[in-house]
């Protein structure tokens, strides 16, 4: 199967590969799975206390080369926003962006996954509550 | 889809009246080729839904009613009955194909029961979207860390070997990581056939509960099985040997 440009670029030059300290509370860590093909995926990212931006992320995918392309996408996506504008990206926006054929939108659903794992995680080490965190959006702008 | 096969009238055979199941394929009395709408694999076979089963009977049993529904049987016969032998035995070799493998086996079984594996990961996320939440892994997490710590342990030795391919210990610990995941491959196959006969238990009790806890377990099971077999196939390529 032909992989399109872009998911070769984030393959051959995935950006933000590594880890942070899982332990730190500016840290959300989101570890998931297809089972179906045996992928997994670990994003975390660093979250401005003050203005809930996204200051950093970092991954490790282990799968194919569409499921390295969107979680390095996914991190490079979520850097810069706040975590309320991050939960609103959705696999279909990866999917359109990476050109990923209909066999490989598994990967897209991972990498949102692990975009909500991660926030979920940081929201639970920090008290936030799930649907309250409007008002503070506001004021990261 | 078996109460519905328990619940549907009889079928009469078009050739001598017989009062067939409607699961049949073949008339019961005189043998002829009955148009049947059941597509159950095991039914096609006679069988119930057990898992544990004689690969070699199902064998037998293959290419004899292979050879009873072959189209070439059914050159003159109406064009209705070409239609019919075409299909079964197009259902006949996909129902052999699934049954005789255990995993494939398997997952015909839990997709009757309305299981469908390749489709978890995509009703948990859209679950989670629909309610702002987080999505329900179907991987238990602790198993996904060791997954997770596996490949990376995995990674590592291979980096190290790549670079270093003449280096016999790192070899040597490929070697080790290889048996290790063969092993858990055998165990994993184990504790499925195990699952089975507590599945085919509780089929013969008519036990919701315990066959409801056997799906789930072999759901699990299935999971763990497509990381692992992955981790064996990354080893045996980091080894060359495949």
């Amino acid at each position: 199967m032909a992989y399109s440009d872009k998911v070769l670029d984030h393959y051959t030059h995935p950006r933000n590969v590594g880890q942070m300290d899982k332990g730190s509370a500016e840290v959300g860590t989101g570890l998931v799975g297809a089972p179906e093909c045996g992928d997994v995926m670990r994003l975390q990212i660093k979250v401005n206390p003050e203005t809930q931006v996204i200051e950093d992320a970092k991954f490790k995918t282990f799968g194919c080369g569409s499921a390295i392309a969107s979680s390095s996408l996914a991190t490079e996506w979520v850097k810069g926003k706040t975590v309320e504008e991050a939960m609103q990206i959705k696999n279909t926006d990866i999917v359109k962006e990476l050109s990923l054929p209909p066999v490989k939108i598994h990967c897209s659903v991972l990498a949102e996954d692990a975009i909500r794992a991660a926030i979920g995680d940081w929201k639970k080490k920090n008290g936030v509550q799930e649907s309250s965190a409007a008002p503070m959006v506001a004021t990261a702008h | 889809m078996t109460q519905i096969l328990a619940q549907s009238a009889m079928a009469e055979c078009w050739a001598c009246d017989t009062q067939n199941d409607p699961a049949a394929y073949l008339c019961a009395a005189c043998g002829k080729l009955l148009p049947s709408d059941s597509t159950d694999y095991f039914a096609l076979f006679g069988l119930t839904h057990r898992l544990t089963l004689d690969v070699a009977a199902l064998e037998k049993q293959f290419y004899r009613l292979s050879r009873k529904l072959h189209p070439d049987l059914y050159t003159r016969a109406s064009k209705e009955k070409r239609q019919w032998s075409l299909e079964k035995s197009a259902l006949l070799n996909d129902a052999y194909r699934a049954l005789r493998d255990p995993i494939a086996r398997t997952e015909y079984l839990l997709e009757t029961e309305g299981i469908r594996l390749e489709e978890q990961s995509r009703d948990a996320t859209d679950a989670a979207r629909a309610t702002g939440t987080d999505k329900q892994q179907v991987i238990p997490p602790d198993m996904l860390e060791e997954v997770f710590e596996l490949n990376m342990q995995l990674e590592e030795v291979r980096m190290a070997a790549a670079s270093n391919s003449q280096d016999p210990e790192l070899m040597a610990n490929l070697e080790v990581a290889e048996k290790n995941f063969t092993a858990q491959m055998e165990a994993l196959q184990q504790q499925l056939e195990s699952l089975w006969a507590a599945w085919d238990r509780a089929l013969a009790d008519n036990d919701a509960a315990t066959k409801d806890a056997a799906k789930q377990a072999m759901v699990a099971l299935l999971n763990r099985r497509s990381y692992i077999r992955n981790l064996v196939r990354d080893v045996r390529q980091a080894l060359g040997k495949s």
